[in-house]
């Protein structure tokens, strides 16, 4: 009886199974069967009640006076609206999972850069078949052998052969 | 005098530029300059060319213009006459066991020669295999890595769906509880005026069949016994004169 609440936003739920990373699928069928379970009893009940068709009840009720006892008091009647709780909490979960979100792909960012430079370094790599062994320490530093550690040939644990 | 010539410009040949790889290596640690030629330029694949396994090609070439084809031969030729003639070298046992170990050595490496370059050749091609499968795997998983990333990004850029996913829930959830308390209030109230007419209906009923039931009583009642006699007998003579006109019929 009292007016709309906010409008519903409409969820591309295609656009947002793409998004879903693998490990939170579960949780996110959940979240869809929840969400079209609700659609779907919402969808169940009418908007408007039915009517009550106060001139019948006038005429077949014998008590006088008490058809419009009622009927006064029904369109004075104001249902309440039940009371949001939670739309302040699901507002600060989204400003927690947006700066968790800045700072992970601050982080993956950080993550590309570092694999862009090593791939350049492949990729600037002289071939191996015109690589020295000096050349080849400093490609990769961990084949150097360590003279000082392992004066004898040949320079590294017999292990490690 | 050819042998002066000879010797001379054996000379010339050894102070002059390339002979061989070897050559060229000694000079390269010679230099005193800072500046290297870097990165160090690939080394040739295969070594100078010599001909009777030796002797380098640069030394017919260089006596081709004067001499010809037959040039440095005949002087290989000469200068081991001359040396056998003036017997500046003496044959003797040790030239025997020369030549026969010059001899086995040669067929040796004639044989097993390229069998064996092959063998250190496929040992360093394993090596060099190796190292080039770790740089393929390592671009591979970079350019892989590099991918997810970017995948990753794209999949956090998307939460704004999840929230309002939740608050639709929300809203769902309220407009519901709202119908269902006024779909309440309406069935309620229209029980209760139900109710009222059902209680009506029900009172008429009750006395309806009440009063049926009193009056049938009391009719019944009246009926004296007396009264029940006549009625009785009046039926007899009424039924008797009614089978008598059936039987005159």
């Amino acid at each position: 009886m009292a007016g709309r609440r906010a409008a519903l936003r409409a969820v591309d739920w295609v656009a947002f199974a793409e998004r879903v990373p693998p490990n939170q699928r579960t949780i996110f069928n959940n979240l869809k069967t929840r969400s079209d379970a609700l659609a779907a009893k919402l969808a169940s009940l009418p908007e408007k009640p039915v009517a009550i068709d106060w001139s019948y009840y006038r005429s077949a009720v014998a008590k006088a006076g008490m058809v419009e006892d009622f009927e006064k008091k029904f369109s004075a009647l104001k249902v309440p609206e039940p009371v949001d709780t939670q739309s302040t909490l699901i507002g600060s979960q989204e400003a927690e999972a947006n700066t968790l979100a800045a700072t992970y792909i601050e982080g993956s960012k950080a993550r590309i850069a570092q694999y862009q430079k090593q791939l350049e370094k492949f990729q600037n790599m002289i071939p191996f078949d015109q690589m020295t062994i000096e050349d080849l320490n400093d490609t990769f530093p961990e084949t150097k052998l360590d003279k000082q550690k392992h004066p004898y040939w040949p320079n590294k644990p017999i292990a490690d052969l | 005098m050819l042998s002066r010539t000879a010797l001379l410009s054996a000379n010339a040949l050894k102070s002059k530029g390339p002979l061989g790889a070897g050559l060229v290596q000694a000079s390269h640690s010679l230099h005193t300059s800072a500046q290297s030629l870097a990165p160090v330029p690939p080394l040739p694949e295969k070594g100078g060319k010599v001909r009777h396994g030796i002797i380098p090609e640069e030394f017919f070439q260089l006596l081709y213009p004067k001499t010809g084809v037959t040039g440095p031969y005949m002087l290989g030729t000469g200068l081991l006459v001359y040396l056998l003639s003036k017997e500046l070298y003496i044959v003797n046992h040790e030239t025997m066991s020369a030549a026969s170990i010059g001899a086995v050595i040669i067929y040796g490496i004639k044989k097993f020669g390229p069998s064996v370059a092959a063998f250190a050749d496929k040992l360093n091609e394993e090596k060099v295999a190796k190292a080039q499968e770790v740089k393929d795997l390592a671009l591979t998983s970079l350019t892989q890595a590099i991918e997810e990333e970017k995948k990753q990004q794209w999949r956090a850029e998307g939460r704004s769906m999840l929230f309002d996913a939740k608050r639709n829930n929300v809203a769902m959830l309220l407009e519901t509880n709202f119908r269902e308390r006024i779909h309440m209030v309406t069935n309620e109230v229209k029980k209760r005026l139900d109710y009222q007419i059902a209680l009506q209906n029900l009172h008429r009923q009750m006395e309806q069949e009440h009063m049926i039931n009193w009056v049938e009583k009391s009719v019944i009642g009246s009926i004296t016994p007396q009264q029940e006699k006549e009625s009785i007998a009046k039926c007899i003579s009424d039924l008797k004169a009614l089978a008598k006109a059936k039987a005159t019929v």
